[in-house]
């Protein structure tokens, strides 16, 4: 038996290794490793609970917005705002806007270079790529689509930047609703925008993925997962956050259930924490540890978010569970998603800042959930007189690359790469990369996810 | 191009729609290298950040990535961009360093935590050793020609050092013996690093801040520059976000943070934060974000300290 570490997995948002084990050209064991922390849970406590909005989106910086729109939806429940149309629509098309640039930038910039030969320069050298099967026309192609994908991404976060004022860390997006004004001008210039980057998505990402997927179709069946899939929902409506147009939904066995707070469990057993008078700490070096991602489970079991998640849960994929799937799944939302944009840009009327905080909480805990760009996002917060006593984040990464449990069990990428058949050695790396980047990992964020009090509370609100 | 053209030319303001000073750099830089062919060598580190400063960077316009990369840098190690994967990629991290001692630039993105040895960051493993980001940081920052910290992470800490820092995470230039230029911003405005990227390939070392940023993106204060300095001086401030007057009293920054927001504007120059009728929260200064929370506090009633 072979023991390789491959690290680091670049092309990703942070840091990562993966320590697998060969024998026989198989797979036998994997253990997915991040290799940053940063503590965030620490650090929001004893602030003002409306600084979340903006600290938290420091969390990560691929999906900033998300961690904004968690903390605002648990402030917006905290101070019991009501939130009007405008409002809801502005906050999707900024959540949609950064969708949309997470996802192009994920399959072209992160995910391609997997599957496409790259010119032989920086940054793109030493590639290696031992499985190309693409064409000279097609090779050339893609690789073109990579540089245009540049700048449909830049275009989605000049949507952003237009109505949140900066991107990433946007500003307007908060809790009590949106502070930008949304004006004639700002509609139409982000309409035009969001013109061009459906016109990429369409013209090139759809049937791009489309060709990847025809001709490494082999993936449909490698980095398969047990088809336990979960998501919190996305996109949310009504004064009260309470409309979710994608709604969440546990799919085990077949059977779809709604989730339920109180099903979600953390421990530590293969991270680097231990636990001394009921509160965790960091435990760099622990023996038996080799990740800073605690394992989460819903029910008992590992759970998959993400693209695909959504996608199944709500009716729009039909597939398996294997890389390829992931994969097509992320293109199909980008499109769905870059058509809502559309019609909620077209349903914004011009108006005054749809915005109205109230000044005291009525709440002092309170549990948000909703999905981000990788899957399942949950912020929860406990306060006094507005100062954070604790605040807990479980992000979509902490599920996807959870390490093995007390019991054993491997988290969603874990088993997507054990049993996994190498054919030659030198084929290793491509092919256990193809596999862990469908995931569209993201370590900056899941280095966060720490229950300091270990009290996420049991309340339901999908 | 001369220095100070070149510096007068970053500093050129407008708020017009079209205003590209990037475009402009990337003339000036095309001018420059038909006398040096060498583009700037770049080894990029990712420590402990959000990731959003090479988010940041993506969404440069004019020049656009694919520019930047053909006429600008040559990025031979990235942990976001490189191609090159596992053992391959990191063998290609210690061969450059060495082939262009002296004369890479080295950039990083994040804090370097050093409590209990640096463990809370590790860029890569192999079978039998982990390498900290502080092993990293300290290995290369001796050998390169430059080293540029991107984001308020490797500056001064940032978000990665917030209270109460249990990983005891500081900015770059507190683990390294020699200047750092500090390109802080949380993340980094793309026109900032590529700037300071182009001013190293061109002229070398640009002037710098007390702080060691570059003037010619730091060396105003927000508020000297912004859109509602009028509403200021007639004491007109708002009471509430999405109001159009002076933010000061909803927590504002500007006052005591270098950054050319108001000009410059973010991601193809659209907006910023006070366009949105919000606070300026001061993420390019050193004590960010300790010394702007409450971030919606009026300045004087912050409390950094607690």
């Amino acid at each position: 038996m072979q023991r390789i570490m491959f690290s680091p997995v670049t092309r990703l948002s942070g840091l990562l290794s993966v320590e697998v084990f060969v024998d026989q050209n198989r797979v036998v064991e994997a253990n997915a490793g991040s290799t940053m922390f940063r503590g965030f849970e620490w650090a929001m406590r004893n602030r003002q609970v409306s600084d979340a909005v903006y600290m938290t989106q420091r969390v990560c910086g691929i999906c900033s917005l998300a961690h904004g729109a968690a903390a605002s939806y648990l402030l917006d429940e905290m101070y019991d705002h009501d939130l009007t149309e405008n409002a809801q629509y502005l906050r999707n098309i900024m959540y949609a806007a950064d969708f949309l640039q997470n996802h192009i930038r994920h399959f072209y910039l992160f995910s391609l270079p997997d599957f496409v030969r790259m010119p032989g320069r920086p940054p793109f050298h030493g590639q290696n790529l031992t499985d190309a099967r693409l064409n000279a026309r097609d090779n050339q192609r893609l690789v073109e689509n990579y540089f245009n994908a540049v700048k449909a991404a830049q275009q989605s976060h000049e949507i952003l930047a237009l109505f949140g004022g900066k991107a990433p860390h946007q500003h307007s997006f908060v809790h009590g609703g949106v502070a930008v004004s949304p004006t004639a001008d700002k509609i139409t210039q982000a309409l035009a925008l969001c013109k061009e980057i459906r016109a990429f998505i369409r013209n090139h990402m759809v049937p791009d993925t489309g060709l990847i997927a025809r001709v490494y179709n082999d993936y449909y069946h490698i980095g398969v997962t047990p088809r336990c899939l979960l998501s919190f929902g996305l996109f949310k409506f009504g004064p009260k956050n309470d409309r979710v147009l994608w709604p969440g939904g546990v799919l085990y066995q077949d059977q779809l259930t709604f989730p339920r707070v109180d099903q979600i469990q953390e421990e530590i057993t293969s991270s680097w924490f231990a636990e001394a008078q009921g509160e965790l700490k960091p435990a760099p070096g622990k023996p038996g540890a080799y990740t800073w991602i605690k394992s989460v489970s819903y029910a008992g079991r590992p759970f998959q978010v993400g693209p695909l998640s959504r996608m199944i849960i709500t009716g729009r994929y039909n597939g398996g569970t294997a890389t390829m799937d992931r994969i097509c799944a992320r293109t199909l939302e980008t499109l769905l998603i870059s058509e809502l944009m559309e019609e909620w840009l077209k349903a914004v009327v011009p108006g005054p800042p749809p915005i109205r905080q109230k000044s005291e909480p009525v709440k002092n805990e309170v549990t948000a959930l909703t999905d981000a760009m990788r899957g399942t996002l949950l912020h929860s917060a406990r306060i006094a007189d507005g100062q954070v006593i604790s605040y807990n984040i479980i992000t979509p990464t902490v599920w996807n690359f959870s390490p093995k449990n007390s019991s054993g069990q491997r988290g969603p990428v874990e088993s997507a790469l054990v049993g996994t058949e190498i054919p030659r050695p030198d084929m290793l790396l491509t092919i256990l990369g193809r596999i862990i980047r469908s995931f569209d990992p993201c370590l900056s964020c899941g280095t966060h996810a720490l229950d300091v009090g270990n009290n996420i509370k049991l309340v339901l609100r999908i | 191009m001369q220095k100070e053209a070149f510096v007068q030319l970053c500093r050129q303001l407008s708020s017009r729609r079209d205003y590209n000073l990037s475009q402009a750099i990337l003339n000036a830089v095309g001018e420059h290298r038909k006398y040096n062919p060498h583009k700037l060598p770049v080894i990029w580190l990712e420590t402990n950040d959000s990731g959003d400063n090479n988010i940041a960077f993506m969404s440069s316009v004019y020049p656009y990535l694919q520019e930047v990369f053909d006429e600008m840098i040559d990025l031979l190690y990235s942990n976001t961009f490189m191609a090159a994967q596992g053992r391959e990629a990191l063998e290609i991290l210690f061969r450059p360093a060495k082939k262009f001692r002296g004369r890479f630039t080295l950039v990083v993105e994040g804090a370097v935590p050093v409590k209990d040895n640096g463990l809370y960051n590790l860029i890569a493993r192999t079978e039998n050793h982990d390498i900290t980001a502080l092993e990293a940081v300290t290995a290369l920052g001796g050998m390169a020609g430059h080293v540029v910290a991107a984001g308020t992470c490797a500056s001064f800490g940032g978000a990665s050092a917030a209270r109460p820092n249990i990983t005891g995470s500081v900015g770059v230039s507190q683990v390294l013996n020699r200047e750092v230029i500090n390109v802080s911003g949380c993340p980094v405005n793309p026109d900032w690093l590529v700037g300071t990227l182009a001013h190293l390939l061109m002229y070398g070392r640009p002037e710098l801040d007390s702080l060691d940023r570059p003037t010619m993106f730091y060396g105003f204060t927000v508020h000297r520059h912004c859109q509602r300095r009028s509403y200021f001086d007639q004491k007109n401030f708002a009471q509430k976000l999405g109001d159009i007057e002076c933010m000061f009293s909803l927590g504002c920054m500007g006052p005591r943070t270098g950054a050319d927001c108001p000009y410059r504007q973010w991601i193809n120059h659209v907006s910023w934060p006070v366009k949105v009728n919000t606070p300026c929260i001061g993420c390019t200064n050193e004590d960010f974000p300790d010394g702007s929370t409450p971030f919606f506090t009026p300045m004087s009633k912050k409390s950094p300290g607690q």
